[in-house]
């Protein structure tokens, strides 16, 4: 950091400039969000040469631009940057105008970027363990040494227990999972760990009931809906947050469903501030007005539903007066928003994560995609598009990771399945659910996983019951972490990888849409360590599967992915808009195609056996699970344990992103840490009086499962029944004097809050986890 | 009139991202502490009529600058060409009168004591780019340029010059909200100046 010498603060300085300048204003045109320009394709393919092309932007003459990929956000990159190098150092970075994805525009995780790199936090060279587990002793080894130590164990217990004993937990940021997978593949073993909040647990619910994973038309909408989502938070230069004003500014009504007034319900017509966790009951209670009030499209529910007769009867028990207890919105307001949808064409819905940490995710998912068929929403313009292009990324593609090799008896090896097996393999391959990972390693059933490979995800504050991982992790022969940064149990690893950033590598390519463009160098690693694409390939050939790893050629793997694009990595590297295939134009009401998709099983059979909406799902009645979208109650709650309200009064869940850090990580990171210096827990004006609180207060917060401390941030913007904190926190930042905090007792660790009773704290479909328990505030 | 740069903030496209702040303290390199621009946010209403509403400022480079007027050692000045006020870092003894003058708190203090604040990006607008908080501004709700310019830009999306004593060349533009709640602007600052009211003479 320097000081306040920099020149042009002097006034000599100052007096020499030419300070001139025109309105600057990007008002005109508020954007819409498209996946990727036009113009883009128009690139020529330059011949190809080994170097970046380096950019020439306005600047200083000392520093030089990188053209590249933010990394600061998971599960995907994309948004375009350039990388400011000054004497060597990564300085700053800036938006490109010309990346389709965020236009010049980022967020402030991206400008943190230059200390997350150069964080003292980072690992610096590979480790083993010297001491106790636990107890954080290491010894510094090579790259070589270190990839012996885990191939030597692997080739052991493949051999003595079979490769089944390996399980790989899913990172946080996504773009190396295909290589995990392939990885797994290789090694004979099913049991990638995923853990079900984010993503996949929604994908499953709408593919089963109308094909696919539906894209909200935000641009074309009269109404849009903003359902436990947060698109302000999830990547603000990724177009969500230019989506949101754009429609608010072309007049488009928009309602958020979300239990507290985050910045986009500041940006809403109505807020309905539901309770956490009974987003399903909500629902419900609309498909309830919508059909009692026969507010559908006969047509569309004719033609391409299937079941509705039976949805009549079995929704007249879910009146608007039903839900009011369990969601705390009243009846009426219920009533007014189920008809405000139904009849203001064409709305949209954008469903969020919020809805995947709750145990009735999968009937919640059902009944939103339900209510957007029956209304006629359903691949119309300004609706709920089905061309497939939510999971859209470029690249990759299914055989990366093998599953071709996939059979009836490696599902039927699957240690915890994520979903049932006869749903296996899903989206990404075969997964066991993340948390049974550890119940694996602490009961020993079905059998004992005997390794636990960790990259880029921190169990201990991802998972539900920290106790037990960290029994887990005591417990089971051989851990391994591999991060950037050290992370919340890397005391129990065996073995600690260290990879670089995504600054300091020139690989993977990124995808966004269905364009890919090539990631540039900006510095070289500040360490002994490498990518960790470069990892899993050197492992994969240390193991054996050299066949399978390109026999350790990064370059022979970009190419191979980008194969079907006609394209090398090399000529790609030329590009510095990247490439991407022709834009189609957009097809409506292809129900047909939609309703006839084929499913990631074992058998390919289709989502949809009747070739239309599934209301009534028999694939779900078939293996034993509800063929209607239900209610269940989260373990705890006002309506399911009123027993507990005498001692524990108010509902408590966490919050999925923040505007700010990135899962459990980035607190160390200054730049960020000063915007959001503390765990906080935000709590109603009126709860925190009843108990003597005013904002800045210490609190406790204590729920049967456990207790975390944190600071009141006492506003109004909250259902006074309710409080909510943020997950993820433990990361200390020594330049503000923060220090770690411990992930149980006297931390902030939310994970340790919530029941984890196998019978009613997961969905019994999708393994969803609840986030929602009940809890007493009180002054620390 | 001479020429006045200026800052213009649409509440109504601020989605509270925190972006322009941290683009401004990795621009300029700031260390620990000292944080030329700042998100503040307003809370109004009774539950659920709730209204959440937000700030993005720094130095609002006034005409007539409370901090320039204190300066035992004149050490401020306002920019003849552009009306962009400057602290020379050489001059400043680092008395904090500057400090105590500005109703906004612009005026921050690093390790070296001395007054730091925004300056506008002079350099960067020199270069023919904005200055970094506009730059990166993901819902396009800061802008800057000349007064007269953005005061025409204001006036056509319901907004105004923000009034002041010190006269800052700052246009806001209100959130419209559900509630028809107003907020006055000058209430985001009493938590940074306890004790002052901006609109209130010396």
């Amino acid at each position: 950091m320097k000081d306040n010498k920099k020149p042009p603060l002097t006034r000599r300085d100052f007096l020499s400039r030419s300070g001139s300048a025109g309105i600057v204003t990007a008002l005109a045109g508020a954007g819409t969000l498209s996946v990727f320009a036009a113009s883009a394709q128009e690139t020529p393919l330059v011949a190809a040469a080994a170097k970046p092309p380096i950019d020439t932007i306005k600047g200083p003459a000392s520093e030089m631009a990188i053209p590249t990929f933010c990394a600061m956000c998971g599960p995907s990159y994309g948004c375009g940057i350039n990388a400011i190098v000054r004497d060597g150092k990564f300085i700053r970075v800036e938006g490109r105008k010309d990346a389709p994805l965020n236009r010049g525009k980022l967020c402030a995780k991206a400008h943190a970027a230059p200390q997350w790199v150069y964080s003292p936090q980072r690992l610096k060279y590979p480790m083993r363990r010297v001491g106790k587990r636990g107890k954080g002793k290491f010894e510094k080894i090579s790259w070589d040494q270190a990839l012996d130590l885990i191939a030597d164990k692997l080739k052991e217990q493949k051999k003595r227990y079979g490769p089944e004993s390996l399980a790989i937990l899913s990172p946080a940021h996504r773009t190396y999972s295909t290589y995990l997978y392939r990885f797994l593949t290789a090694h004979g073993s099913p049991n990638y760990g995923h853990s079900g909040i984010c993503a996949i647990q929604k994908a499953f619910a709408f593919s089963y009931t109308v094909g696919t994973h539906p894209a909200p038309d935000i641009e074309n909408t009269k109404l849009y809906v903003i359902w436990a989502k947060q698109p302000v938070y999830a990547g603000s230069s990724k177009g969500g947050v230019r989506s949101l004003i754009a429609a608010k500014e072309r007049g488009v009504k928009i309602v958020a469903i979300k239990p507290t007034m985050e910045p986009d319900v500041a940006h809403s017509d109505l807020w309905i501030p539901i309770r956490p966790g009974t987003d399903a009951a909500f629902a419900l209670a609309l498909l309830h007005v919508v059909i009692e009030e026969k507010l559908y499209d006969t047509d569309f529910v004719e033609k391409w539903t299937y079941g509705f007769d039976r949805l009549v009867p079995h929704v007249r028990k879910y009146s608007p007066e039903w839900a009011e207890p369990i969601t705390g919105i009243p009846a009426q307001q219920a009533r007014d928003f189920a008809r405000l949808y139904a009849t203001t064409k064409p709305a949209c819905i954008e469903v969020g994560n919020g809805l995947e940490h709750a145990v009735s995710c999968n009937d919640a998912v059902r009944a939103i995609a339900i209510l957007s068929a029956i209304t006629g929403n359903l691949d119309r313009k300004g609706g709920d598009l089905l061309n497939g292009n939510f999971f859209g990324g470029g690249g990759g593609g299914s055989s990366f990771t093998l599953s071709e090799r996939y059979t009836q008896e490696w599902v039927e090896k699957i240690v915890g399945p994520e979903f049932p097996k006869a749903f296996q393999p899903g989206f990404e391959g075969t997964s066991t659910a993340y948390y049974r990972v550890f119940e694996s390693v602490l009961t020993g059933k079905p059998y004992p996983i005997r390794t636990i490979i960790a990259p880029g995800t921190q169990p201990t504050v991802s998972t539900r019951g920290t106790a037990n991982v960290l029994a887990a992790l005591k417990k089971v022969d051989f851990f391994v972490v591999i991060d950037v940064t050290r992370t919340a149990e890397i005391d129990y690893a065996d073995v600690v990888i260290p990879v670089t950033t995504m600054y300091e590598t020139d690989h993977p390519f990124e995808g966004f849409g269905p364009a890919v463009a090539a990631r540039n160098k900006v510095i070289e690693p500040l360490g002994d360590y490498k990518s960790d694409y470069e990892f899993w390939i050197d492992l994969g050939v240390r193991m054996g599967y050299g066949k399978d790893f390109w026999n350790g050629s990064i370059e022979a793997c970009m190419d191979e992915q980008l194969k079907p694009m006609g394209i090398t990595y090399a000529e790609l590297r030329q590009r510095k808009q990247g490439f991407a295939p022709p834009r189609k134009p957009p097809v409506y009401e292809n129900y047909a195609q939609a309703f006839t998709a084929h499913s990631t099983r074992l058998d390919k059979g289709p989502y949809l056996p009747e070739g239309k909406v599934a209301i009534y799902n028999t694939t779900f009645e078939k293996l034993g699970f509800n063929p209607l979208p239900e209610w269940r109650e989260p373990p705890e709650s006002p309506t399911a344990t009123p027993e507990l309200l005498s001692k524990y009064p108010l509902t408590f869940s966490d919050f999925h992103t923040s505007k700010v850090y990135n899962a459990a990580w980035l607190r160390n990171v200054a730049y960020l840490r000063e915007v959001m210096p503390d765990p906080t827990l935000q709590i109603h004006p009126e709860t925190a009086a009843e108990r003597g609180i005013v904002s800045g207060d210490a609190v406790v917060v204590e729920s049967l499962h456990g207790s975390i401390t944190l600071k009141a941030d006492v506003n109004p913007g909250i259902r006074p029944d309710t409080v909510m904190a943020l997950h993820g926190w433990w990361q200390g930042c020594a330049e503000l004097g923060k220090t770690n905090l411990p992930v149980l007792e006297g931390g902030a660790n939310t994970n340790s809050m919530y029941s984890t009773d196998p019978k009613r704290a997961y969905d019994p479909l999708v393994t969803a986890m609840t986030s929602q328990t009940l809890v007493q505030v009180r002054k620390a | 009139m001479s020429k006045q740069l200026g800052f213009y903030f649409d509440a109504g496209r601020c989605v509270q991202c925190h972006a322009c702040e941290v683009a401004c303290k990795s621009t300029h390199e700031l260390e620990l502490g000292p944080r030329w621009r700042r998100v503040l946010d307003r809370w109004a209403g009774k539950f659920p009529l709730v209204v959440n509403t937000s700030l993005s400022v720094s130095c609002m480079h006034c005409a007539d600058p409370a901090c320039a007027k204190v300066c035992p050692v004149t050490a401020i000045s306002k920019r003849k060409e552009d009306g962009v006020v400057v602290v020379d870092s050489e001059e400043c003894i680092g008395c904090r009168a500057c400090r105590k003058a500005c109703p906004y708190g612009a005026p921050q203090y690093g390790h070296n004591g001395k007054m730091q604040k925004c300056y506008l990006c002079t350099d960067r607008i020199a270069l023919g780019l904005q200055p970094s908080c506009v730059a990166t501004c993901p819902g396009e709700a800061l802008a800057f340029g000349d007064v007269e310019e953005l005061a025409k830009l204001a006036a056509a999306r319901g907004g105004e010059k923000m009034e002041g004593v010190t006269r800052p060349s700052l246009f806001v533009i209100p959130a419209k909200n559900v509630a028809n709640i107003s907020i006055e602007f000058h209430s985001f600052f009493q938590e940074l100046h306890p004790g002052r009211t901006p609109s209130a003479q010396e």
